[in-house]
């Protein structure tokens, strides 16, 4: 009983959801006081979401229905099984077994499949360009962030988040010894997450709104609500990883807000790349940077 | 009598939300440009209409609000006919500009077939050539007020 609460209220499930909410909105309205406007009001992430929720669902002409409204579900669910792996709150994670690293980001790039997936079943043709762009970033991204956060893992010995989360709240953190690790995965996750500079799969002025834009309900409410669970777990792996650990809730939230400071700055900072320059800059300078860190890391463990 | 609460509630939850998120779309039918200027002098930092949750949106299966600037002409009818079916319910649509609610100073063209209420529906009218961006907010939230004041059952279909 206490487990199906655990895995549906608390602290998965509904606070999960409602983190991730709160995370967009610290997410909006820190951009906009950064430009110098007033931002959204609190509840700005829920009222949208409700009213995504109510709104008529349209399934176009030639898109595959049954796809067309499995997609959103099968990324909500996969991202918060991702969840059950981190420890969210600064509290211990749901579930853990050696290699639970690896699961936990590969079920996070569910959400881009999907999306990917979700443009190039319908026949609009912003839809197509943007589902390419998405697989595209996700083929750029992907290797050189899976690299940067299995470092952490290499240097503790261990695949399970929670030894390596032991680990480095143990020791110094990984901050100062793999700033380079980190730089990466702070990048890989604005990849992930489309945020400025790499949200070319989105981008409004080019391609309406990338591989959603048939989406109208539902569908585009429980893209939205993955894409916050992703910002929360992939926050919190970050600084559970990087960051000394997230050993008690104060230190879960005051460590991934830091972070999200961090995130948002960077986002309000670039403009946008074109799709080639992203994998330009992912596969030129992002993946050579963690091999490198990868080398030195295994030199240091060899010497030590 | 249960379930009539819950439906209730339910309605009254929709409806504060559906007020506090109205994700715009903006269509140009033949506007001289004016007034989408001043719809984008809106969206800047000094008027900031995210405060009340408006969002521009670029697809219009997600948008709520269409604002529509200028005169219809013969060209942009079927578009604008087909951006509006292209919209999911609930749905809302601004004219905006003296073109847009009476043909404004094209009234005697021979390519102009309408003001926006000949052909689609329309909720809110903000007048001015063009309307200030205070005009245009001072419409969003006259919409808003009346979105509220519908009674909540109907807000649930
Ligand atoms: S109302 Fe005035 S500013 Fe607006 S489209 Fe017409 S002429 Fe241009």
């Amino acid at each position: 009983m206490t487990e199906v609460l655990a895995l549906l209220i608390f602290p998965g499930g509904i606070a999960l959801l409602l983190a991730a909410l709160l995370y967009e909105w610290i997410n909006r309205k820190l951009a906009a006081r950064l430009q110098n406007r007033v931002g959204p009001r609190w509840f700005q992430p829920l009222a949208d979401l409700v009213k995504l929720l109510a709104k008529e669902e349209i399934i176009p002409q030639g898109a595959q229905p049954v796809l067309f409204d499995l997609l959103p579900i099968v990324s909500l669910a996969a991202v918060t099984t991702a969840a059950l792996y981190t420890p969210l709150f600064g509290l211990a994670p749901a579930g853990s077994f050696p290699g639970d690293l690896i699961v936990a980001v590969y079920l996070l790039s569910v959400l881009s499949l999907c999306t990917s997936l979700a443009g190039l079943i319908t026949d609009d043709r912003y839809a197509l360009v943007g589902g390419l762009r998405v697989l595209t970033q996700l083929f750029s991204y992907e290797a050189p962030f899976l690299l940067a956060l299995l470092l952490p893992a290499l240097v503790a010995g261990s695949w399970q988040i929670s030894v390596i989360a032991a680990y480095t709240s143990e020791h110094t953190w990984l901050l100062l010894t793999q700033p380079v690790g980190f730089v990466v995965a702070v990048i890989g996750l604005m990849g992930k997450l489309e945020l400025p500079p790499f949200d070319a799969p989105e981008a409004h002025t080019e391609i309406v709104a990338g591989s959603l834009t048939e989406y109208s309900g539902r569908g585009l409410a429980l893209f939205r609500l993955s894409r916050n669970v992703v910002l929360i777990v992939g926050l919190t792996l970050i600084a559970a990883l990087y960051l000394g650990g997230v050993a008690n809730p104060l230190l879960f939230f005051a460590k991934t807000l830091l972070l999200l400071v961090g995130v948002t700055i960077a986002q309000m900072l670039f403009a946008r790349l074109r799709i080639d320059q992203t994998v330009g800059l992912w596969w030129r300078f992002g993946v050579l940077l963690a091999l490198g860190q990868w080398l030195l890391t295994l030199l240091g463990k060899a010497v030590a | 009598m249960l379930t009539r609460v819950w439906e209730h509630t339910l309605g009254e939850v929709v409806q504060w939300a559906r007020v506090n998120s109205p994700w715009a779309l903006h269509f140009n039918s033949g506007s001289c440009n004016g007034c989408d200027i001043e719809l984008l002098a809106t969206l800047t930092p000094r008027y900031d209409v995210e405060r009340l949750g408006v969002k521009l949106q670029g697809s219009p299966r997600q948008a709520d609000l269409l604002v529509v600037t200028g005169a219809v002409t013969r060209q942009a009818k079927d578009r604008l006919l087909r951006i509006y079916a292209q919209m999911p319910e609930p749905r809302f649509v601004m004219a905006l500009g003296s073109c847009a609610l009476s043909k404004g100073i094209f009234h005697d063209c021979y390519n102009v077939v309408g003001p926006v209420d000949v052909f689609i529906p329309v909720d809110v009218y903000v007048p001015g050539c063009p309307p200030r961006p205070e005009a245009i907010i001072a419409g969003m939230v006259a919409l808003l007020g009346k979105l509220q004041a519908a009674p909540a059952a109907e807000a649930q279909t």
